[in-house]
């Protein structure tokens, strides 16, 4: 063959192949489309097959009792396929479904929904939103209006399932609790624990069936959800509701700014309640910042404590000593620094200058210890871990501030002095209280904390125990003189308000000025104050410490003792009643005596205690002169020279005293009173642990001895 | 003498268009195929439709480059080129990252390049180069076995990779050996094992031995032949024979599971919807289900919902099935006809036997691409995860089209300035 034509037929050759193969592909896809169209048409409708994600469900937060704090429930979103309704139906029906909307949401005239929903026929809208956040039981009535109750595909309603986030106790310890949303970073213990509590999403494989509707292709999902763990706080709801609820009325009493209260189990840091309430333009009281953590200020006298605490650990000083405060007015440097009573004794023991919270005591024992070597005060106090930040797992605690010599930029002539007495040092709430229960605990620091457990299931992920942050403070000395300090200023100080025959509180109260923001503390009238009280009780036996701080009160009162003092104390009265366990057991006298005055007189019937009517009866019956000291339904006899006194035996609220009666009077009294009974012995009963009077909770136990 | 032209009046500007044409469809595509309503910009960089704008910008970049080099410069530098990447090849072994078992990729940060798809012009520059030789002759034995190890060994070095899919391209060279005097017996061999190796899988063996031996003694009988012929056909039976009864073993010993699961899946002898039949079916489904005019733009449901995997880079070709329906596909395809056929043209007119042999091999590779990509799409070949030339996204790719192209381009425009 000629080269030339043999090469043009091999260009040939492939050119051919190419437009073969064009051909072929052309053919196929003509083949797919036309031939077998209507086959991959029907297929694309209805065998689809897709992963769907299934959400895993959120964990809940619990408070210590089990109560529910966060929770997720379901909520819908309701839209319509507005075309998917028959023209006369939905032309006869529109009016009463729009009146059934009105009615039902109250957020729309029925006129407004109705020229809503004539619109979006008219665009076709096979989306359109009726609603959003809608409850199940309003999902329910909604299911039941005209149109709508002709089902999905003839009434056209598109229901779409969402989980909500929900708090059962709304605005209960709401900022701890913190706030979890699509799409938003979540905050508090939502923030925190996040990871825990949202668990992990699954897979399923779903097909797509007639009428766009999914249906999963196997029984079991590819990929089994795991759901979020449960947190357990130690959040206590009925204390939290007392601290709220206290601070709340503190704050609007003194017109306060905002506010925040703390109370802290001693031994283990457990927070037990945390309110945190700011107002609003409005002038309302709500929970948008946890102040509690995140806000640093100068904490004024509640400070005094830890510069005392740190001389006489150093050796400097004991609260015996003696001090002369001047007339209350002291000048340090060029600055003036005044007491807030004035026309006190000159010469007093340290231990009282403490308790009347005097600025020039504090700052002249300080002062007169550390003025030559300044940074061995800031050692002192840092040593003790004031300064460093709690490490909190809420995120948003602020750093504190403690100054040091070494700066010489913000360490002045004056520092000291005003340092020692809680200016121009900075700690939040959360930190302060941090010290003193340090103090409470016998020195050892421990790190405040909001979770005890993590469960699965019912499952332990993770057990929480007390972190120790310094396990000794300070020596024991001096433990004991900084109660005795704390003590002192409920008892003779400026706390005196705070005292109560039922426990010993020990505290300190705190007034401090808060620096304006344009004008410093220069003019008296743009002054604003921080009340804060902090302490703990038992005093004895520390269970609990707690914190208040109210802010920039605006009513005449702004000393401490008198604005946050009565809410640490409600606070402190509430655990009392609530924490039998913490009253002293009460052993009654008069029953024993009695028994024994019956043994002695045997011709007396054994009726000390019982029904007044009862007792009534019998003594007349066997001729014994009976006098009626009271009317209660319960009486307690006494024997006198065969007359019989028939005293009320019961307070009328509170723990009935049964001593003196037998098992089944005081049974029978107790639990009618709601109180759980544990028995001991036989006989009649010697001895109840819990005091005649006091209140106490339902259910609370109470022991009785029997002899 | 010629009056001197600058390159941009003597570059083929037609085969440019097309090129400009196919890589905008390319891009609107991708945007189709991935489009989510959270990232509605079509210059959404988070997203593969947003990163393509910056391969394509990149490219044209490279195009120009290319246009501006001397013509000289490729046919002087083909066999350094192949060299340095048979090095790339073996360095991608050594060094490279895993991804979907194959090893074919460099990781430089968050940035990816597949060697292989650069060895493809490589490759081709080589072979010009040798073929464009003086004294070589095709029909000897020495330039068969030369070409050949040109060939084999970057595809062996990819086969290495375990990419059997981009090694495959380089059997599309038998086009370019053709048409520079290859007997056309190789390509009719090549044809006649593919049959056998698929009819041998499909029906009995002793069903297709008999075949074989009947056409043969019909041929012997109905066509006079001497005896030379005879002992061809003889051995040829024979080695037919050998042939279908090693089949079996190679198909259970040498192939990958998921290669045999393909393979069957095609043939139809087995359904395996959730596995390799998945794709598959699904991308028939999108292509099926768009009829003449398709589901209009952004409105295909199939490729939108994530129901066909690897939507934006081999499964592109569904996309504009299901959008733009039959009319679209035949655009395309026409399309690409036309594109070879300009290649092929201008290859013809090159008065450099570098340059003809480069200019088909240009179009052996696209066609090839072409071949494999969309069979696979409509159910005519396995899967094999090669890309769609210009359309598919991914940097590797479009880059190496690109520059495949341009020397091409650049060399014809300098066809003038050289008398060989």
């Amino acid at each position: 063959m000629d080269p030339k034509k043999e090469i043009l037929y091999r260009v040939y050759v492939v050119f051919g192949f190419i437009c073969l193969f064009g051909l072929a592909i052309l053919g196929r896809v003509f083949f797919l489309q036309f031939v077998e169209g209507k086959k991959w048409k029907d297929m694309a409708q209805s065998l689809t097959t897709k992963y769907i994600n299934i959400e895993p469900s959120r964990g809940n937060i619990y408070a210590s009792d089990g109560s529910l704090l966060g929770t997720s429930i379901p909520i819908y979103d309701l839209r319509m396929d507005v075309n998917a309704v028959a023209t006369k139906i939905f032309k006869d029906d529109l009016d009463s479904l729009s009146m059934g909307l009105a009615a039902l949401y109250q957020d729309h005239s029925w006129k407004a929904y109705r020229s809503e929903l004539s619109r979006a026929r008219k665009r076709g809208d096979k989306y359109c939103l009726i609603q959003r956040g809608v409850s199940y039981t309003q999902l329910k009535a909604s299911r039941l209006l005209p149109i709508f109750r002709l089902g999905r595909y003839k009434g056209g309603l598109l229901v779409i399932e969402k989980n909500h986030r929900a708090k059962p106790f709304e605005k209960l310890a709401a900022r701890t609790i913190g706030l979890y949303q699509e799409g938003q970073k979540p905050v508090g213990l939502e923030g925190a624990y996040t990871d825990y509590l949202q668990g992990t999403g699954g897979k399923r494989l779903m097909q797509k069936i007639s009428g766009g509707v999914w249906m999963p292709i196997n029984d079991d999902n590819e990929v089994e959800p795991q759901d979020g763990s449960d947190l357990w706080t130690s959040i206590d709801i009925n204390i939290q509701d007392v601290a709220e609820s206290a601070l709340m009325d503190a704050l609007s009493k003194n017109a306060a700014e905002h506010g925040c209260a703390v109370l802290m189990e001693v031994a283990t840091g457990e927070i037990k309640a945390i309110a945190n309430l700011a107002r609003d333009s409005s002038g309302n009281y709500f929970e948008t910042y946890n102040y509690a953590l995140g806000e640093s200020m100068e904490p004024g006298s509640t400070f005094k404590l830890i510069s005392m605490v740190a001389a006489m650990e150093d050796g400097k000083v004991k609260p015996t000593d003696f001090v002369d405060i001047e007339h209350g007015v002291k000048m340090y440097s060029d600055r003036k620094m005044k007491d807030s009573h004035e026309g006190i004794p000159n010469r007093m023991t340290v231990q009282h200058a403490f308790e009347i919270s005097s600025n020039v005591g504090i700052s002249k024992i300080i002062y007169g210890a550390y003025q030559n070597h300044q940074s061995d005060f800031v050692k002192a106090v840092t040593r003790m871990n004031v300064g460093q930040s709690l490490n909190m797992d809420i995120p948003g605690e602020a750093p504190p501030l403690i100054k040091n010599p070494k700066d010489s930029k913000s360490w002045s002539g004056v520092t000291l002095p005003w340092m020692s007495i809680g200016y121009e040092v900075r700690m939040t709430p959360l930190q302060i209280l941090t010290f003193y229960n340090a103090i409470a605990n016998k020195g050892i620091m421990v790190k405040p904390v909001f979770i005890k457990s993590i469960t699965n299931r019912g499952n332990a992920v993770k057990q929480f125990q007390p972190a120790v942050i310094n396990p000794k403070i300070c020596s024991a000395q001096t433990v004991a003189y900084a109660q005795k300090l704390l003590e002192g200023v409920v008892e003779n100080g400026t706390a005196t308000n705070l005292k109560n025959p039922n426990y010993k509180i020990a505290g300190k109260t705190g007034t401090a000025q808060i620096a304006n923001r344009d004008y410093g503390y220069k003019f008296k009238s743009t002054t604003t104050y921080q009340a804060s009280f902090v302490g703990y009780f038992p005093a004895d036996n520390p269970k609990y410490s707690c914190i208040v701080v109210v802010n920039a009160p605006s009513k005449l009162d702004y000393y401490a003792a008198i604005v946050a003092g009565p809410v640490f104390k409600e606070i402190a009265d509430k655990v009392y009643s609530s924490r039998l366990d913490m009253h002293q057991e009460y052993f009654g006298e008069p029953a024993t005596t009695l028994a024994k005055a019956n043994l002695k007189t045997p011709a007396a019937p054994n009726m000390m205690v019982g029904n007044r009517e009862d007792i009534n009866k019998v003594t007349t019956k066997i001729g014994i002169k009976t006098t009626n000291d009271g009317t209660s339904e319960w009486a307690q006899m006494t024997l006198k020279s065969s007359e019989a006194r028939l005293a009320n035996a019961t307070p009328g609220k509170g723990v009935p005293n049964v001593q003196g009666m037998g098992l089944r009077d005081a049974l029978y009294l107790l639990e009618l009173s709601g109180l759980t009974v544990k028995t001991n012995g036989k006989g009649l009963v010697r001895k109840q642990s819990l005091t005649p009077g006091v209140t106490f909770e339902k259910g609370a136990e109470i022991k009785i001895d029997l002899l | 003498m010629r009056e001197e032209k600058t390159i941009f009046q003597n570059v083929d500007w037609f085969t440019i268009c097309l090129y400009l044409f196919m890589v905008t469809a390319g891009w609107i595509s991708i945007y189709a195929a991935v489009y989510n309503d959270e990232h509605k910009s079509i210059f959404d960089f988070s997203q593969n439709y947003g990163k393509q704008v910056m391969w394509i910008g990149t490219s044209f970049l490279l195009a120009i480059i290319l246009l501006a080099i001397d013509g000289k410069f490729y046919a002087a530098f083909a066999y350094p080129t192949y060299i340095a990447l048979i090095f790339v090849l073996i360095a991608v072994l050594l060094f490279g990252v895993d991804i979907k078992d194959t090893r074919a990729w460099f990781q430089i940060g968050s940035f990816r390049i597949q060697p292989s798809e650069f060895a493809k012009f490589a490759t081709n520059m080589a072979l010009a180069k040798y073929l464009s030789t003086l004294d070589i002759k095709m029909e000897r034995l020495k330039t068969k076995i030369y070409s050949f190890a040109l060939l084999a060994i970057p595809g062996g070095l990819i086969l290495l990779q375990n990419d059997t899919g981009s090694a495959m391209v380089f059997a599309a060279f038998i086009f370019v050996l053709y048409r520079e005097g290859l007997s056309g017996n190789y390509l009719l061999i090549g044809f006649f094992t593919a049959l056998l190796f698929i009819l041998a899988l499909l029906i009995s063996k002793l069903i297709l031995v008999s075949v074989i031996l009947g056409v043969a003694i019909l041929f012997i009988i109905l066509v006079r032949t001497n005896r030379k012929n005879m002992l061809v056909i003889a051995v040829g039976v024979m080695l037919s024979i050998g042939f279908v009864y090693s089949v079996d073993y190679a198909f259970e010993n040498i192939l990958e599971p998921h290669q045999k699961t393909r393979i069957n899946v095609l043939l139809g002898k087995q359904t395996d919807l959730k596995g390799a039949g998945y794709n598959v079916n699904q991308s028939m489904i999108a292509i099926g289900s768009g009829g003449f005019f398709g589901k209009g733009f952004l409105n295909g449901t199939q490729t939108k919902f994530d129901f066909v995997p690897e939507q934006s880079t081999d499964f592109i070709f569904c996309t504009v099935g299901e959008e733009w329906g039959f009319v679209g596909t035949f655009t395309i395809i026409i399309l690409f006809l036309v594109l070879f056929i300009r290649i092929i043209m201008l290859a013809e007119r090159q008065r450099s036997t570098f340059s003809r042999i480069y200019g088909y091999g240009v179009a052996s590779i696209l066609f090839f691409h072409l071949m494999v990509n969309i069979g696979m799409t409509i159910g005519l070949a396995p899967v094999i995860g090669i890309p769609l030339p210009f359309f598919s996204y991914g940097g590797s790719s479009l880059w190496s089209f690109t520059i495949l192209l341009f020397i091409f381009l650049r060399l014809d425009a300098y066809r003038f300035q050289i008398m060989r």
